[in-house]
């Protein structure tokens, strides 16, 4: 039994679903948009720092930054597209998800038509070296995913903590008819969530490019992981979202080690059935607080 | 008199003293109070057309036809709902249908009948085929229909019941060596014990949560069946399920029998739909609609157990049609559980319009349309897809099957909008206040004032306040004399007054109370010396209302 293994796998991919989780659990509370076209903005900064790294030169700060931006400028697009026009329109919630959708349904044939369905490697960020730490042999990319992550999100924790915008967007998740009486701008805020939750997928989008492939096809797996690990903390909550994440990171390499890798989604879906079933808004959602936007 | 724009106003009293020269003032241009009044009442509203055409063709009278009508055997129910009505205007007899639905359907159901007949030869094979899977996928979505829009459970796993049932019954037809006819009916069982699976959590999840958890089931029924070699990983599917084709048939006679049978089981679909939605199931969903389920409670309706038995009854109908699509495919692939899959048929549905049948069925048409016949497209028909559903969300509410009530309710909009703007403007009192007071002349006067107060606006200048300031008693010119004529005739309530504190020596602007007994109010703490003074500060005070009005 290789704890050391497990420990290490499941931190790197609660690392990895947790930026994905919260970006989702943001745009929710913030926007009321349950944003499905996340894994098409997963796998459009995927591209986005490939085109990077193929144009520009395979540094890592560079393809990292790129696929950030690809990502910002993907969330932008959705709230182009999808907030913006329909969000003071009745039956907002489902339009909202259905157009989403049908980005989604666009964006990825439109980066299986231009780039084709060959998957592209992004290079290796983070050089390829082991690390000894406390007798557990640690992988560089696994490492450096775990590193990356956790820093990133703890300078956007720090940004919406801090900052006049970070103010704004925690009012709106808080309570969205407050926060526009009080004058935060429901559009001006949805575009800086949009941009902010589109920089997380796409640095989720590079972290996990350095184990999987960039396909464009490769963000639906992703996105209904964190979909589901949103769900199993509670939409809306950020440390709800970390816990789910915790969870179902334990649970996959778990589930890969004692079981094998096609139960992981299986134990993950008995897992948050039974765990919706206790409590039917996620682990740190309230009940009767159910966002009404 | 000379037209200046300044001109001269002679007194004249003064001719009383010939000799002295007469008093001189420099007054207004003279106004006449017809400008104001002509102002006031001219139309200016550009006028648009208001009020309802007769736009939709009527039948002539009734003749002596009008209470035998054609019905539905054991029940009294009508083929066609017709409605008479006397015309308002010529008082004639006429007739319209109120529901032509009925019609169209026959229509498009005869049209479907005869199409392979119309299909060239050069595409027979792509069009009967794609013709069939529009079949079949229209029968699934209308049973996805009854979830989503009769039941409002937004349900993603509609694909996944039918996968489930369609593997379920090739696996059991290879193992056992079922025949075919038992497949749908297996199929049967098997939907509705995975129906009852994911029904478990609709009853205490709602919306989104529901949504994502199903969006879940799909994923984890599409990896399980990718990856169990039971299910086939290696051949792409499970293949194997009899045919219900009988052995000797060409393959035109195949092709057009299967579209047939998958035809049959759309038609059923449409039943069920009819009988579901439209019977008492469908109607104790449609009292608890989306944030009204509190009130139908409190009525007593038990729409969760109504919710339920819907899903329910729809889960073991898609079993049926996933048992038929293992006989009709020979078996079954894991396409049914892929991501895109769930798109385009969600396409289907929101193309259509949630909610209706016929939304269902033309959704289906589309799509399949563009999926399958314009092949030579490539990714960008998906694109096309996604297209047109992204035009739908945004712009159209229900689908495409709703732009004529989305029409009509924009086209009353603007009409209520036109006819506000014909509403008589100018009057002080509004609609509502005007209904609510007892005497019907305080309307009329106070329309009849702010007119007045309209004019005497335009007489105030500078040329007026001079002359009142140079002699506030007396005759005064025209202008002036009009403004104070309307001054001195306001109502005593809070009315200006001079007080005289010591006389010659001290006076004293107030408002008077209008009630006897109470003594008037303080307005300003300043003392003037001399009573012209007084005056002149109290008709500025006048004419500071005035305009401020």
């Amino acid at each position: 039994m290789n704890w050391g293994f497990i420990v290490t796998n499941a931190i790197t991919l609660t690392c990895i679903y947790g930026t994905l989780a919260i970006g989702i659990s943001v745009t929710w509370s913030s926007l009321g948009l349950v944003n499905m076209a996340y894994g098409f903005i997963f796998a459009l900064s995927g591209y986005g720092a490939w085109l990077a790294s193929v144009y520009i030169g395979p540094f890592p700060v560079v393809v990292m930054i790129a696929g950030i931006l690809t990502g910002a400028i993907g969330g932008l697009i959705v709230c182009l597209l999808a907030f913006i026009p329909i969000h003071d329109k009745p039956n907002f919630p489902l339009r909202a998800l259905i157009a989403t959708l049908a980005i989604s349904l666009v964006g990825n044939q439109i980066l299986l038509w231009w780039f084709g369905p060959r998957a592209k490697s992004l290079p290796r960020l983070f050089g390829s070296w082991n690390a000894d730490i406390l007798g557990v042999v640690v992988t560089s990319d696994k490492l450096g995913a775990s590193l990356s992550a956790i820093l990133l999100l703890t300078l956007i924790l720090l940004w919406m903590r801090s900052s006049r915008r970070g103010l704004e967007i925690r009012a709106m998740m808080m309570n969205p008819h407050a926060a526009s009486i009080v004058g935060i701008g429901v559009r001006r805020t949805s575009i800086y969530v949009m941009a902010l939750t589109g920089s997380l997928a796409g640095l989720a989008a590079v972290l996990l490019a350095q184990t999987y492939y960039v396909a464009p096809f490769s963000g639906i797996t992703p996105m209904i992981k964190g979909l589901s690990i949103a769900l199993v903390g509670g939409l809306g909550s950020i440390p709800g979202a970390v816990i789910g994440a915790i969870m179902l990171g334990v649970n996959e390499s778990l589930t890969l080690t004692f079981l094998g890798g096609q139960y992981v989604l299986i134990t993950q879906f008995l897992l948050i059935i039974v765990v919706l079933l206790i409590r039917p808004r996620g682990i740190s959602g309230i009940l009767d607080k159910a966002r009404e936007a | 008199m000379t037209d200046t724009t300044a001109p001269i106003w002679i007194d004249p009293t003064d001719s009383q003293h010939p000799e002295t020269p007469a008093r001189e003032v420099v007054t207004n241009p003279f106004l006449s109070h017809q400008v104001t009044w002509d102002e006031t009442t001219r139309f200016r509203p550009k006028m648009y057309l208001v009020g309802r055409l007769r736009y939709y063709y009527k039948w002539p009278g009734h003749g002596g036809a009008l209470w035998t009508r054609t019905r539905y055997w054991p029940t009294r129910r009508r083929v066609l709902n017709i409605h008479g009505e006397y015309n308002p205007k010529t008082m004639r007899r006429e007739k319209t249908i109120v529901d032509k639905r009925p019609i169209w359907w026959v229509l498009a159901l005869a049209a479907f009948l005869i199409m392979p007949l119309f299909v060239p030869a050069s595409s027979f094979n792509t069009a009967m085929s794609a013709a069939s899977v529009f079949a079949i996928y229209a029968a699934i979505n209308l049973c996805w229909m009854l979830v989503v829009g009769t039941a409002g459970i937004f349900s993603l796993a509609t694909y996944a019941v039918v996968g489930a049932a369609a593997y379920g019954t090739t696996y059991m037809a290879i193992m056992l060596g079922l025949p075919w006819w038992l497949l749908p009916l297996a199929g049967v069982l098997i939907g509705l014990a995975f129906g009852l699976l994911i029904a478990l959590p609709a009853m205490r999840l709602d919306g989104f949560y529901y949504a994502l958890l199903t969006l879940g089931v799909v994923e984890l029924c599409r990896v399980y069946v990718v990856q169990s070699r039971q299910f086939g990983s290696a051949t792409g599917g499970l293949y194997g399920a009899p045919s219900y084709l009988p052995a000797g048939l060409s393959q035109t006679n195949r092709l057009l029998l299967g579209y047939y049978a998958a035809l049959f089981v759309m038609i059923l679909a449409l039943f069920l739909y009819r009988f579901v939605d439209g019977k008492r199931l469908g109607r104790l969903l449609r009292m608890a609609q989306e944030k009204k389920e509190g009130f139908a409670q409190a009525c007593g309706v038990d729409f969760i157990r109504a919710r339920i038995m819907v899903f329910l009854i729809s889960s073991a109908a898609l079993g049926f049609i996933g048992g038929f699509y293992a006989t009709h495919f020979g078996g079954a692939s894991p396409n049914l559980f892929s991501f895109d899959t769930l798109l385009l048929s969600l396409a289907m549905l929101v193309i259509g319009g949630i909610g209706r049948a016929e939304g269902a069925v033309a959704g289906t048409l589309i799509v399949v349309f563009i999926d399958r016949v314009l092949i030579d497209l490539g990714p960008l028909r998906f694109v096309l897809i996604g297209a047109i559903m992204l035009g739908v969300v945004l712009f159209l509410r229900g689908g495409i099957f709703g732009i004529k009530s989305q029409f009509r309710a924009w086209r009353d909009k603007k009409k209520s909008e036109r006819r506000s703007t014909r509403a008589e403007k100018g009057g002080e009192m509004l609609p509502e206040e005007a209904t609510e007071v007892e005497d019907k002349d305080q309307v009329y006067f106070r329309r009849f004032d702010k007119m007045q107060r309209d004019f005497l606006k335009r007489l105030v200048s500078d040329a007026v306040i001079a002359e009142h300031k140079s002699k506030p008693l007396g005759q005064h010119s025209e202008a002036l004399e009009r403004l104070l004529i309307y001054f001195r005739r306001q109502g005593q309530v809070d009315k200006y007054a001079i007080m005289v504190l010591e006389e010659f020596k001290a006076y004293r602007i107030v408002a008077l109370s209008g009630h006897r007994g109470t003594a008037p109010r303080m307005v300003e703490d300043r003392n003037y010396e001399t009573p012209d003074e007084a005056y002149h500060a109290l008709f500025l005070r006048r004419v500071q209302d005035l305009l401020e009005t």
